[in-house]
């Protein structure tokens, strides 16, 4: 390269600073940069085109999709407790088909990534979704969202049953045009074996976690704070416990891990990502500040140009005593600092 | 609707444990229309995570000479951790206000129904009131005839009725105790009103507890009033992402459900599915 003595001195200290690429790839999809916003927080996004620059998101997971419209809960569907929230909104959509003539088209005029939150209460209906969202073009993945009630198995939980995980996300890997992240329950015992699970039935990514299954109850009523009796808990409160599984799955298996639960900052965010979260979804924070997302990839920015290092060194970085690195690091972290 | 953080210019204790909050925002005042409302959000509060929805009582100017409103005023009433945070802001305090949100009174529609009854009858319960002062001085503005029934607890309960009288040619007040106006319920009057002037059109504008509504309504019904009801709600976002807020409609929409937030606070009262438990805020 020719040396330029007449270079801007702006110019030139632009080209000496490091500039760190926050691009990720999950499932062959590329991403701008690890920050979504979680279903269910998000709208279809529009509803928040007034306030953020949408474009600016690694991508948005829509409200979770069915292959039939979903009424929803009766009120009271959410009530505030400390540190969270609890909603039991019944999972209200306006199915697969007005999702691809209503919302889609909008989402699809965005550089941002969409991903595609699919739901259902058999195997086959969640196949019956897929097959028609197939049809919609500027999807980039699904979500398979396995932790809402399955009335076919007498009020057991997809999610919370190892064979049918397998045989939910079997079927749907089957079906799906586009790649298939799954998105798992937190309420079971041992996480890892549904993420295990996941990964064997032919699953791309995993998302995690879920809301925690909770309640709350109105003392002067003696009457439950949500009509649904259960609800599930998100927003800061939960963080530690979710941050707790991400790391564990992210261990456990070799496909990709999106992490979420209670981020509000992006040292919230850095942590999922140090515990080996490829990218990070921002719920609950949307609803109090819809700029959280925006803040969080300034912040993750502003932390790999002051540790010099590209996202991908951060991901899976964590150093724990007695273990040199990390198995799931994508490269081993070049740092003088420790040894 | 704007996302800003603005400070606050008065916390104005009233009766009853009610506040008006008056918060510096020009852009936020001027894009109010009536019946609109704000969400609140305490800042630097994990504790208290989600914003407060609350009815945009009045927009005012700051001074005479300039008539442009500058500040947001919202009436609240101490129920909960949010609002008995909120009653300890002082002036220079700075808040999050994501304002003005949803459909407010004066769509093209309701409009022309306002201007072709003989009078508007406003009925509001307790807190309820904060919704109707906007609208009443727009019609006011238009030259509609109006009285206002408004029911309470006790006399503490009445709030702003001196902001109100100018603007409605009468004012009934109900107390369940007796302490100001007709003991009993607001309905109570109400009713007698409505059937002491069968022929005439009123179009009813309501705001308040479900029990309320829900007795103002069927009097509407049978009368064969119109009606609007400014509905409540507890809200997530109040952007229509988070489906909280959701109620039972008559119809289709998002299923048999629409959002507060965003389809309402106001609906025409037929639209409502009444039978359903209340929700509660």
């Amino acid at each position: 390269m020719q040396k330029d003595e007449g270079q801007d001195p702006k110019d030139k200290r632009q080209s000496t600073e490091f500039c760190p690429s926050l691009e990720t790839k999950i499932a062959g999809v590329d991403f701008a940069n690890p920050v979504l916003t979680a279903s269910g927080t998000f709208g279809y996004g529009q509803e928040f085109a007034d306030l953020v620059d949408l474009n600016q998101l690694g991508g948005i997971v829509v409200k979770g999709i069915s292959a039939e419209p979903m009424a929803g809960n009766p009120s009271p569907r959410i009530y505030e407790s400390r540190f969270g929230m609890l909603n039991a909104i019944g999972l209200q959509n306006v199915g697969a088909r007005r999702f691809l003539e209503e919302k889609l088209p909008f989402l699809r005029t965005l550089r941002t990534r969409c991903i595609v939150n699919v739901f259902g209460y058999s195997t086959e209906d969640y196949v019956r979704a897929i097959d028609i969202l197939n049809g919609g073009d500027g999807i980039d993945a699904y979500e398979l969202n396995i932790s809402c009630p399955n009335t076919r198995c007498g009020g057991m939980v997809y999610g919370s049953d190892l064979k049918l995980t397998e045989e939910v996300v079997a079927a749907s890997k089957r079906a799906a045009r586009f790649p298939l992240f799954v998105k798992l329950s937190p309420n079971v015992t041992d996480i890892t074996a549904f993420a295990r699970a996941a990964e064997a039935a032919g699953a791309d990514a995993l998302s995690l976690v879920n809301t925690f299954v909770g309640m709350a109850i109105d003392i002067e009523s003696r009457t439950p704070r949500i009509s649904n009796v259960t609800a599930g808990l998100s927003g800061p409160a939960i963080k530690p416990v979710a941050l707790r599984m991400v790391y564990q799955c992210a261990r456990a298996v070799t496909i990709p891990v999106i992490g979420m639960g209670g981020i509000e900052t992006a040292e919230d965010a850095l942590e999922y990502l140090i515990a080996g979260a490829r990218a990070i979804q921002i719920g609950t924070a949307n609803f109090y500040a819809p700029d959280t997302a925006l803040k969080v990839i300034e912040g993750i920015r502003d932390y790999c140009r002051s540790k010099r290092l590209q996202l991908s060194q951060v991901v899976g970085s964590l150093r724990v005593p007695n273990e040199p690195v990390s198995p799931s690091a994508e490269e081993p972290l070049r740092t003088t600092v420790g040894g | 609707m704007y996302d800003e953080t603005v400070a606050v210019v008065e916390n104005r204790s009233l009766t009853g444990g009610h506040f008006v909050l008056s918060l510096h925002s020009p852009r936020q005042a001027r894009a109010t229309r009536p019946g609109q409302f704000a969400m609140v959000r305490l800042l630097g509060r994990s504790d208290v995570l989600l914003r407060r929805p609350m009815s945009i009582y009045n927009v005012v100017p700051a001074s005479t000479p300039d008539r442009a409103p500058v500040v947001v005023q919202l009436l609240y009433k101490v129920v909960g951790r949010g609002t008995r945070l909120m009653a300890e802001l002082r002036p220079g305090d700075r808040v999050g206000l994501l304002a003005p949100l949803g459909h407010g009174f004066f769509e093209e529609e309701y409009f022309h129904r306002a201007a072709a009854a003989d009078e508007i009858l406003h009925v509001a319960g307790g807190i309820g009131i904060a919704a109707l002062l906007l609208p009443a001085r727009q019609l006011e503005a238009a030259g509609c005839r109006q009285r206002l029934f408004f029911g309470g607890r006790t006399q503490d309960d009445l709030v702003g009725v001196d902001d109100f009288a100018p603007s409605v040619g009468e004012v009934v007040l109900a107390t369940e105790d007796g302490s100001r106006g007709n003991r009993g319920y607001v309905t109570k009057p109400l009713g007698e009103y409505l059937a002491g002037h069968r022929g005439k059109k009123f179009l009813m504008m309501v705001c308040g507890p479900w029990a309320m509504l829900e007795a103002s309504v069927k009097l509407a019904k049978q009368y064969g009033h119109a009606c609007l009801v400014s509905m409540e709600n507890r809200m997530g976002c109040g952007l229509g992402a988070c489906l909280g807020c959701s109620i039972h409609v008559n119809g289709t929409g998002h299923g048999s459900y629409e959002r507060v937030c965003t389809e309402g606070p106001v609906f025409w009262a037929e639209k409502v599915v009444w039978e359903e438990s209340p929700p509660k805020s």
